[in-house]
């Protein structure tokens, strides 16, 4: 593959960006992945779609549920911070910067997974 | 690589780079590779905010259900739903958006992104399309 054919969307300027790539796509397929079940199983398979307070409370007390929306967070997270991180790349900040920005990205991903799995948890404890 | 542009529109220096922020939103000099870029950004910074949007209603949860039926009144408005149209277009812009570039980026089907791109605008406004009659629809 030449240079001239990458995406005009593709966020490596280089190769220390490069596994962030790769893993932006690996994320995001398996979003797609996660995405698909999360809006059919809450749009669909519930008649109502996933709306009254005791439905949603019934879901989150399915443990494999719960599994497959902590695993969406996290890869939601990922995606959505290695895309910011992307587009914040692109002001051509200096190395140290940029750093910077990745330990901050990390950071915020970190507490937002552990602010979404504690949600879970008290939603459920607050539900029994 | 200095020199070369990447893909089809936007310099290897990067929009942002050259005008700040506000160069994705000028249509000059830009081909469809552009506009591709433009729109994945776009849709995915909305996609972040509507990220933390999401975690923040979820926790009304946590107060009980009258809370949580309370806001379920207010998000089946028609303006919460034409929300819900817009937030689900930007899923689909960027999701199928999303594929091409894996693919191109990975060194896949490089040569037919064009194509790849105007497939998964058609398909996402007809998904959009479905969907909307769907959400309006109450079904």
């Amino acid at each position: 593959m030449t240079t001239d054919q990458r995406p005009a969307d593709r966020p490596d300027a280089g190769p220390r960006n490069a596994p962030v790539f790769v893993f932006q796509v690996i994320s995001g397929a398996a979003l797609l992945v996660l995405l698909g079940l999360h809006m059919v199983a809450q749009h669909f398979i519930v008649p109502t779609g996933l709306r009254f307070y005791e439905d949603v409370i019934a879901w989150l007390r399915n443990p494999v549920m719960i599994a497959v929306e902590v695993a969406f967070l996290v890869f939601v997270t990922y995606h959505a911070l290695a895309g910011v991180r992307a587009i914040l790349f692109d002001f051509g900040f200096s190395e140290r910067t940029e750093r910077r920005i990745t330990n901050i990205l990390w950071v915020v991903g970190i507490v937002t997974v552990v602010y979404g799995v504690a949600l879970f948890a008290a939603i459920l404890n607050a539900a029994a | 690589m200095a020199s070369t542009t990447v893909g089809r529109g936007r310099p290897a220096t990067g929009p942002a780079r050259r005008r700040g922020m506000l160069g994705w939103f000028d249509p000059r000099g830009r081909r469809l590779g552009g506009l591709a870029f433009i729109l994945n950004r776009l849709t995915g910074l909305g996609l972040v905010v509507y990220l933390y949007l999401h975690l923040m209603i979820l926790s009304l949860l946590v107060q009980g259900p009258n809370a949580w039926d309370d806001f379920v009144d207010i998000a089946l408005s028609p303006p919460f739903l034409a929300l819900d149209v817009f937030l689900l277009t930007g899923m689909l812009i960027h999701g199928l958006n999303g594929i091409r570039v894996g693919l191109v980026g990975l060194g896949l089907v490089a040569s037919r992104q064009k194509a790849l791109f105007i497939a998964a605008m058609v398909i996402a406004a007809f998904v959009a399309l479905v969907g909307a009659l769907r959400i309006f629809g109450g079904e």
